[in-house]
């Protein structure tokens, strides 16, 4: 298997006052592509930080990451902002929908932002609907729906311009056990597929759909 | 992309209706101000701007410069002509005589029309300046001899209706009754907006059959009037500096002895075509043409910028408040791959969409206002300007600056939010941005301030101008003026003598001009005393020896003149101080030297009156009979006053001079003024800065109180629990209802403090153009300052006494 992605000795701090505070502190991590891998760790341990800085919404203050070959730490915004949007998605805990859009077009916004045409968009959200089974509720806004959909809808946009990662950060925070399991046997299948899933989570049983568990604590691996 | 911006930015605006309202409305109103204003200032802007090589004609012009003044003639002497016709620095020289003809006559119908308006002597030449399309005759030199006449293709189908234009080459049209002029041409109307607004042009030496032919033959160097204009073309290679040294040479030494004396120079001046339309020192062909001011159009675009710019600070404000409440969606489209480039194009499409919708009701708001400020729009401006290219390149170059305006900032500061701290729900809230807030609502408060002062200070002044005695008797006098076309003085003793058997007349008198109107008509006296000499320029006032009663003029001392025709004068107090008498009575038997040097006694001095508006100081005056008679008749209208009979009113006795009018006068209108309503008119700019200001200081406050509204909704919302657990704890209604508002109130005594020197300021300048003024008193600031306060109150008031009457347990519990 090809290494998705390396960090090595990467950290993060932050100003806080007049002290400096540690969030990340030497992370050395290596992904291969068709991995699962569940964080673990008590709130604060740097779990959700460490999926940002992974998904490049935030960056490391010290240390390398490389991505598929590609040294992040040294790329220019514009540079950066092309590899993630053609390789990484993101699942949030609070689905993160935008409200004032139906479900069919929050899961077309990624493929607008990448300059995607009309008619190619349009068969990829409907295989996508289709693949969700949520063709019936396409025009709802998310706050018709409930919140195991809305993650449904949130996993559908992520997965619609095809990423090589997954990025989930508690997906199933919000949810109740049995959608909880719908939502972690989607990500199992997906990652069968062949997509590479990094998860954040307090679940040891949602923890044990992953391939590896690495645990996180005060911004250190403690075990992986 | 665009289709997925524009949904999203429609369900925004439906999302948030009264935020969206509130923009619209401010951006509504500003747009439309800015487009009435824009198409009037475009509309006059040009005028005659399609004469080919516009940038080489001017109208040679006369300056008088004196101790008394400068005095602006936009006429030339007739001699100046010749003086310059084989300078090659003049392309062509057409000259122009204003003779309005008493009538004009179709001999073939024999139809007679009165008083053709636009008729013009003028050379041929004129025609190789300003190029008309000839549609029939002869183009090439067609008023070059006597009697001969080009005219519009309008007076042609009026004076020879159902007559094909080439049939009517030929012609012959007969003016006041003796001049035989042939029709040479008929021209196409000039095609585009021009002051230029003659209709019939009567060839140049035909003037020498009129009675104007000696001045034509004299061509006197110190002779000036209006009536004759100058009109040159200066070849491309001519510098106007060596000109202007020409002319400047040419006045100087043609000056006469007189004006050496006493300190009067001529200058003459090239206006350039460019400024006819504006230049209010001399007056437009068409004379009952509004006439618009640079000043008025700058006073107009000045109020539409300000409109604007609150609208788009509502714009801001409401938009930067509600930020947070955008920041998920931010976050979010950052996260699936958005760039902030994108999402700045994002908010400023929104924010394009908001003006596109205002832009689109200030278009249909933009027809009503045309008619409902008719008082400010010349009357040829049609609402369809609007669809001509240069304006809508303007009004799209508006749009885009407006959007960019009130979109750019706030998309900035919604651009810029940082993703992870939004989605983590960690986001700070900018202090910089309410500080920004805060600034910008001072800033309109103080435009709206600003306004209410200077509205207060006009409306105060005009009331003052209105109100103020001018002298003489105003109330229930009526002057009725003889047809323009009657010569004859007869008629109008008669009149004069027939109108006292109408019940309701109490005095009558024969007058040329009653104490105030918009004409002046000025003279000079001399007064010699040992070796000194005082020349001084005098108003003259003509009336036969009821004047005095008819307009209840006070004597201070001596006599009225012993009859109508005497020569004997009646000075003001003015006069009789500025010709060096001690007292009234010392002037009482003196003489004053009349223009060719003859000296006239003075009789009497009467008491000082107004002759004009209060822009002006008295002047000297003088009151004369008709001297002349019977060569020349002075008298051309009859004054009276009216008794008044508070059950009949005015009309019946105004209809029973109209019978007797009627009676002398067959088939014409009578020319009847009310001496009050005359006094008025002089004060009709006034009156429409006075609407301006009204019209400008309702909408600055209806869009700054929707702007602070809006601003209370935002923060009364994000404080509903703190009101909830407030009230719980036993603050009353007003308690909450103050501290809601306190914050806003500050602003708006802040915006008080930063207007009240500005508006001082300005209401300062203004109340200097007149002669006669109110103080500006501090109980103005202080009124306008409260009335500022308790109108934001009020308008706050209408979120957060909701808010703070609502019961807690409501907003607690939602917990």
């Amino acid at each position: 298997m090809e290494v998705l992605l390396k960090l090595s000795e990467a950290s993060k701090t932050v100003n806080s006052g007049s002290n400096q505070l540690a969030i990340l502190d030497g992370i050395d991590l290596e992904v291969k592509e068709g991995e699962f891998i569940s964080l673990m760790g008590p709130s604060g341990s740097g779990k959700s930080t460490l999926l940002n800085c992974i998904g490049m919404l935030d960056a490391f203050t010290n240390g390398g990451y490389t991505f598929l070959g590609e040294a992040v730490h040294l790329m220019k915004e514009k540079t950066r902002s092309k590899l993630y949007k053609e390789y990484i998605g993101f699942v949030f805990q609070a689905y993160h929908l935008i409200d004032e859009l139906t479900v069919k077009e929050n899961i077309e916004t990624p493929l607008l932002y990448k300059n995607i045409k009309t008619s190619e968009r349009k068969a990829l959200v409907a295989d996508m609907l289709d693949r969700f089974n949520i063709v019936g509720k396409k025009d709802l806004f998310p706050q018709q729906l409930s919140g195991g959909q809305q993650q449904l809808v949130g996993i559908a946009r992520a997965l619609i311009s095809k990423p090589k990662l997954i990025l989930a950060d508690e997906p199933t925070g919000n949810l109740n056990s049995k959608q909880s399991e719908e939502i972690m046997e989607l990500f199992s299948e997906l990652n069968k597929e062949g997509v590479t899933i990094i998860q954040a989570t307090h679940s040891e049983k949602n923890a044990s759909y992953g391939s590896r568990i690495i645990n996180l604590l005060d911004g250190k691996i403690l075990s992986n | 992309m665009f289709k997925n911006y524009l949904k999203i930015a429609w369900r925004n605006i439906a999302k948030h209706k009264i935020f969206s309202l509130i923009n619209i409305i401010g951006l509504t109103i500003g747009l439309s101000a800015s487009f009435v204003i824009g198409l009037i200032i475009y509309y006059d802007a040009t005028f005659d701007d399609f004469h080919p090589d516009k940038d080489r004609i001017y109208r040679v012009v006369s300056n008088f410069t004196s101790p008394t003044g400068t005095f602006y003639n936009s006429g030339v002497t007739l001699a100046l002509k010749d003086a310059i016709k084989d300078n090659p620095n003049y392309e062509a020289l057409g000259s122009l005589f204003m003779k309005q003809p008493m009538n004009v006559t179709n001999p073939e119908t024999n139809v007679t029309i009165d008083l053709p308006k636009h008729v013009i002597f003028a050379e041929q030449e004129y025609f190789n300046i300003f190029q008309y399309n000839f549609i029939a005759g002869n183009s090439s030199n067609p008023i070059e001899s006597p009697n001969t006449v080009v005219l519009s293709e309008d007076r042609a189908k009026q004076y020879f209706p159902n007559v094909e234009f080439t049939q009517i080459i030929g012609k012959t049209l007969v003016y006041d009754d003796n001049i035989n002029a042939e029709v040479t041409g008929i021209v196409e109307n000039l095609p585009g907006r021009t002051d230029l607004v003659f209709q019939e042009f009567i060839s140049w030496p035909t003037l020498l059959q009129t009675s104007r032919k000696q001045d034509l033959l004299d061509k006197k160097w110190n002779s000036t009037t209006s009536q004759s204009q100058l009109f040159v073309k200066l070849s491309p290679t001519a510098s106007l500096e060596n000109i202007q040294q020409e002319l400047d040479k040419l006045a100087k030494d043609h000056e006469d002895a007189n004006s050496k004396k006493y300190g009067q120079e001529t200058h003459f001046d090239l206006q350039a075509l460019s400024d006819l339309h504006f230049d209010e020192n001399y007056g437009l062909f068409d004379w009952s043409a509004a006439r618009t001011s640079k000043s008025l159009l700058y006073n107009l675009a000045l109020v539409a910028l300000f409109l604007l710019l609150l609208g788009c600070i509502n714009f801001i404000n409401l938009n930067t408040a509600q930020a947070t409440q955008r920041a998920k969606e931010i976050g979010i489209r950052k996260t699936l791959g958005s760039s902030r480039k994108q999402l700045i194009w994002q908010f400023i499409g929104e924010t394009f969409l908001l003006v596109l919708i205002s832009a689109l009701l200030s278009f249909v708001l933009t027809k009503w206002l045309l008619e409902v400020f008719s008082d400010f729009v010349p009357n040829g401006l049609e609402f369809e300007l609007i669809t001509s290219p240069v304006v809508i390149i303007g009004i799209l170059l508006l749009l885009a600056v407006v959007t960019f305006l009130s979109g750019f900032y706030p998309a900035m500061v919604l651009s810029r939010f940082n993703a992870v701290s939004v989605l983590k729900n960690n986001l700070t809230l900018g202090d910089k941005r309410a500080k920004l807030r805060k600034t910008l609502t001072v800033f309109q408060f103080a435009i709206a301030q600003v306004f209410i002062i200077g509205t207060l200070i006009v409306g105060k002044q005009i009331n003052y101008l209105l109100s103020e005695d001018m002298g003489f008797k105003t109330e229930s006098v009526v002057t009725v003026y003889q047809p323009i076309t009657s010569r004859d003085f007869s008629k109008l003793e008669l009149f004069g003598n027939e109108i006292k058997t109408v019940p309701e007349v109490e005095e009558s008198s024969l007058i040329y001009n009653p104490p105030a109107s918009n004409n002046s008509n000025i003279t000079d006296f001399t007064r010699k005393v040992d070796s000194i000499e005082r020349y001084k320029e005098v108003f003259c006032l003509y009336g036969d020896t009821n004047y005095i009663d008819v307009f209840d003029i006070n004597l201070l001392a001596g006599t009225d003149r012993k009859n109508d025709t005497i020569r004997e004068i009646v000075i003001n107090e003015t006069a009789m101080k500025e010709f060096g008498f001690e007292n009234p009575q010392a002037a009482i038997g003196e003489f004053l030297d009349d223009y060719d040097g003859d000296p006239v006694p003075i009789v009497g001095v009467m008491a000082d009156f107004h002759l004009s508006s209060l822009h002006m100081e008295i002047p000297p005056t003088v009151l004369i009979g008709d001297w002349y008679r019977p060569e020349w008749h002075q008298f051309q209208a009859v004054s009276m006053t009216l008794r008044s009979d508070k059950e009949r009113g005015l009309s019946t006795g105004v209809s029973n001079i109209e019978a007797v009018y009627n009676k002398i006068y067959p088939d014409t209108d009578m020319r009847l003024e009310f001496m009050d309503e005359t006094i008025e008119s002089f004060y009709n700019r006034e009156k429409k800065i006075s609407k301006l200001l009204k019209w400008a200081t309702g909408l600055s406050i209806l869009i700054s109180c929707l702007g602070l509204l809006g601003l209370v909704i935002f923060t009364t919302n994000r404080r509903v629990k703190e009101i909830g657990v407030r009230k719980v704890l036993g603050a009353s209604v007003f308690q909450i209802n103050m501290l809601l508002c306190k914050e806003f109130l500050i602003l708006v005594g802040i915006a008080f403090v930063v207007a009240a020197p500005i508006a001082y300021y300005g209401t300062y300048e203004w109340l200097q153009d007149f002669s006669y003024k109110i103080g500006i008193s501090w109980w103005i600031f202080l009124v306008s300052g409260m009335a500022m306060i308790a109108i934001a109150l009020l308008a706050m008031s209408v979120r957060t006494l909701h808010a703070a009457s609502a019961n807690p347990v409501n907003s607690l519990r939602s917990e």
